[in-house]
């Protein structure tokens, strides 16, 4: 409405703004949807058709209804914070930004739940609860910024999952529209277990190609009593992976099992929040425990142990709050660390079974050399999920298609290890042909189906996800090379 | 008929692995059964029979050893009962990783027995674990009370191998226990009663054994729900780490302690200092409780027999007493209501009615013994009980002939075509499973 009496050109962007309610619903210029052609993903950029900030369920549903009345593609987009390009507009999509819905709803801790709308964002609903000793588990490391909307779509993990789980695990009940402007709700009230297939499971980590995420039901959790956490230097990788093997062994699981290599630590250190670690070990672990106090100080005693017996060169045990949070910046922040010692760099999201670690961190090491590119590696060694962050200059010529072949390598060496190409960044556009590391034809078909119940037109977010049938590898070479 | 069946049958399987059912032979009361057992014992087989039947216009009706029988379905036979009770056993196991990969037919407390040797085990308690194959337990997604700390089969499976109806092994998941390349799909088989795959292989995450377990039983002889629900938020609202916090009825109580009191049991499972910890810090919030603590080898007893006490699909029901039993979700907090009108339904249907309840993960099951009439007026009762409390049920066991009377799934979700489009996508010819899931699915 707050657009009537612009002259707007296009007859769709006329009847969109005229579906909305509230200041600047919509953006069209050129000059304002340049921010949106991209998300953390940076190498591809495409321009949407438009932007819209709906305020609620309905505004969502009436624009999707129009889209597909229309044949006008779509997607959902929530703070960009996306690791994989789900949320880059690869056909002139209207991208319905969910920033405007970022209520959080009502919290209901005798039941341990909350609501929220798709654009709150994640670290905010921690914070809304703290004071009452409650929190919500999953944390990517962009958590002060990706919206919970957003975490739905990607099955977003964090530092903490290795204990607690990973988004799909907190999600209770959903409010979607469908991609013909259908309103659905799954899982009313947080209740478990509700008759049928388990759509709650399948729509989480579906980024954004079957639905668009209107409210959300998730799980909070009691602060547990008591954490601790443990800093450790290796002088060797291979003792650090094998503390961690050790670690798990010996019957503990830990909150967070987290390692850092060389070329990472010297990132961190060069950033924002560095704490001082040595620059010439090979490997840091960061381990948190948590749970009742008097079985802490047990666990810690033995992490102590196995580290000493893997030849640790010093391992220390935080002493204050404030040192703990300074390590767990140091960390979180990682990624963007790496801007301090190379132009660019790219992530790669790659999961191994634990015990093959020493094998493949060998491995992505030997592709450091041959494409003669520095990987840093950054991973959450509990799980197996490895983050192998390629550096590169895109101003010198080929560096850029060097650094995304060095990456596809990187997967291609933990799919071979019986593990997979994504563990928590998604497929998006990045990983698309490395699907078939994991999949065979009739495998991604399977899934193919599955989107055709939920979106016939494939109007909503077309083209992420799922390599391009038939399109061989020197095909897709030369597309990238033409889109970058 | 028959006969042509078995011929049929052992073009695509030997033999030794078919079994013809003797004329005289009656169908199971319960229901979901074949005209013909087959009993493969290789992945191939399995896909061999599927295929076969897929492209013949036969049906089939999948088991394990039959547990769930009475669970779902309107079909007294299918052509064929897909049994996988020979298909079992442990493909890998990688201690370190904390994975395992299991064939479906493998029973649960097999595997939990396995495992502990390793020091580990898998993270679900499922009922009738000695008989329960691992894929029936996946297939319907069964959990006990131990899911409000552990989580449900949807936490813990990571992998699957399903052999669609068209005879292609299809993978979704994989062994590592963080993945999210393609949609999950591994979390549409589960529970999905087996009406869009033959589950093959599964893979899961495991957990270490507890070093030390106790059980605290705390009676509330007053009954009054409020009272229980009070203490229930206290302590959820501390830093204690409970496994379980499990409502039981006075008389499933009876059966399980020898005291007919409304029983709160609340498990703990950590080091023994913490487990102990935890016990003293409950007297504290409820000091004038009337408190029984089992330690380590009482507490698995008390489990044990607690897994028992449902109908089991495997026996056959009997023709004096009808038996049914109630899945019912409500928020946590509304549990002890649900638990409260079961004791009620006892005097007003004339039944013996097990329920117990978890307050930390929203799930009742409710067993009801009586006559046939009075089980399914009290499972209206409890229907019309809990749709008024916002939650949903359906009914786990029961005869065939009451489930021709009564939907057991209850009322259709509105969202009710996305599942019949999931099953005409991959099951179009009903070959799996045909009417036993919701809406006739």
């Amino acid at each position: 409405m707050a657009m009537k009496g612009l002259k707007i050109k296009d007859k769709h962007i006329r009847s969109l703004a005229n579906l909305l309610s509230g200041p600047k619903p919509i953006l069209y210029h050129k000059e304002d949807l340049l921010a949106y052609d991209c998300d953390g993903f940076t190498i591809e950029r495409h321009l949407p058709k438009a932007v819209v900030f709906p305020k609620n369920t309905e505004e969502v549903a009436a624009i999707v209804k129009y889209c597909h009345e229309n044949m006008l593609p779509f997607l959902a987009r929530g703070a960009g914070t996306g690791l994989s390009g789900g949320a880059i507009p690869l056909n002139n999509e209207v991208v319905i930004s969910l920033t405007r819905m970022k209520k959080l709803l009502s919290v209901d801790l005798e039941n341990r739940i909350a609501v929220v709308e798709p654009g709150f964002v994640n670290l905010k609903l921690t914070n809304s609860i703290a004071d009452k000793g409650y929190y919500y588990a999953p944390d990517p490391s962009s958590q002060y910024a990706c919206t919970i909307g957003g975490n739905v779509a990607e099955n977003a993990g964090g530092a903490h999952c290795l204990k607690y789980g990973v988004t799909t695990n907190h999600i209770l009940g959903l409010e979607l529209v469908l991609p013909n402007g259908e309103i659905i709700e799954i899982g009313k009230d947080g209740i478990p277990d509700s008759p049928g297939y388990d759509l709650l499971g399948l729509l989480t980590g579906s980024e954004g190609t079957l639905g668009i995420v209107t409210k959300i039901t998730v799980r909070v959790l009691k602060n547990p009593e008591d954490k601790q956490t443990v800093l450790a230097y290796f002088d060797r990788v291979e003792d650090g992976s094998q503390a961690v093997s050790d670690i798990i062994s010996t019957g503990i699981v830990p909150a967070a099992l987290e390692m850092m290599d060389k070329t990472a630590i010297e990132a961190v250190e060069a950033a924002a929040f560095p704490v001082g670690h040595p620059r010439d070990i090979a490997a840091v672990l960061l381990i948190e425990v948590d749970g009742i106090s008097s079985g802490i100080e047990e666990q810690i005693s033995k992490i102590l142990k196995v580290c000493k017996s893997r030849n640790v060169r010093e391992v220390k045990v935080a002493e204050s709050e404030r040192e703990r949070a300074r390590w767990w910046a140091n960390r979180k922040t990682g990624f963007g660390a790496m801007g301090a010692i190379s132009p660019n760099y790219l992530v790669q999201d790659g999961v191994i079974p634990r015990s093959r670690l020493p094998e493949v961190l060998k491995k992505i090491n030997e592709i450091s050399e041959e494409s003669g590119l520095r990987i840093a590696n950054i991973f959450h060694a509990g799980d197996g999920n490895l983050h192998p962050l390629v550096l590169f200059d895109a101003r010198v010529p080929g560096e850029t298609e060097r650094a995304i072949e060095a990456g596809s390598a990187c997967l291609k060496v933990c799919a071979d290890v019986g593990g997979t190409i994504t563990g928590e960044h998604g497929v998006g556009i990045e990983k698309r042909e490395e699907m078939r590391f994991v999949f065979t034809d009739e495998e991604i078909v399977a899934q193919t189906d599955v989107r055709e119940v939920f979106n016939p037109d494939n109007l909503l977010n077309a083209g992420k996800l799922f390599p391009t049938p038939g399109r061989c590898a020197e095909v897709k070479k030369e597309l990238k090379a033409s889109t970058s | 008929m028959l006969k042509a069946l078995g011929t049929e049958m052992k073009s695509v399987i030997g033999e030794e692995k078919i079994i013809e059912r003797k004329v005289e032979e009656q169908p199971h009361p319960l229901g979901n059964g074949g005209k013909i057992t087959v009993l493969p014992s290789t992945e191939e087989e399995i896909a061999a029979v599927v295929k076969y039947a897929n492209e013949n216009g036969m049906t089939i009706t999948v088991t394990g050893t039959g547990t769930k029988r009475g669970f779902g379905g309107t079909i007294e036979d299918a052509d064929i009962l897909l049994s996988l009770e020979n298909y079992h056993g442990i493909v890998e196991h990688t201690v370190g990783d904390m994975t395992i990969t299991v064939k479906s037919g493998t029973k649960f407390e097999e595997l939990q027995r396995y495992l502990q040797k390793h020091k580990q085990k898998i993270p679900l308690d499922p009922a009738w674990p000695e008989n329960a194959t691992i894929g029936g337990v996946i297939a319907v997604n069964d959990s006990g009370p131990k899911r409000f700390r552990n989580g449900s089969a949807r936490d813990v499976v990571i992998g699957l191998r399903t052999v669609y109806p068209n005879g292609s092994v299809i993978r979704s998941g994989g062994k590592v226990v963080k993945n999210v390349a393609g949609y999950d799909m591994n979390k549409l088989f589960i529970g999905s009663m087996g009406t869009l795959g033959v589950l093959t292989e599964i893979t899961m995450k495991l957990r270490p054994l507890p070093e030390y377990e106790s059980l605290l039983l705390l009676s509330f002889p007053k009954g009054g729900m409020e009272e229980i629900r009070s203490f229930a938020v206290r302590l959820l609202d501390t830093m204690l780490e409970p496994v379980t916090l499990e409502l039981i009825n006075p008389v499933l109580a009876e059966k399980l302690t020898g005291q007919s009191t409304y029983t709160l049991a609340i498990g703990f499972e950590d080091v023994e200092s913490s487990v102990h910890y935890q016990e003293e810090y409950v007297k504290k919030i409820h000091p004038e409780a009337q408190l029984t603590i089992l330690q380590e080898d009482d507490s698995r007893e008390f489990w044990q027999q607690f897994y028992q006490i449902g109908p089991k699909g495997t026996d056959s029901p009997s023709k004096l007493v009808t038996e049914a039993s109630m899945k019912i979700g409500v928020k946590n907090m509304a549990i002890p209501e649900v638990i409260k009108e079961s004791v009620h339904l006892q005097d007003m249907y004339n039944l013996e009615v097990f329920a117990h309840g978890g307050l930390g993960h929203g799930l009742c099951q409710v067993h009801l013994k009586g006559a046939a009439q009075d089980i399914k007026s009290a499972l209206t009762h409890l229907r019309n009980l809990v749709k008024d409390l916002g939650g949903n049920s359906v009914i786990k066991y029961l005869p065939l002939t009451l489930r021709k009377e009564m939907d057991v799934w209850g009322e259709k979700p509105s969202y009710f075509f996305l599942l019949e489009g999931i099953k005409k996508k991959i099951d179009p010819k009903k070959t799996l499973n045909n009417q036993r899931f919701v809406g006739g699915i």
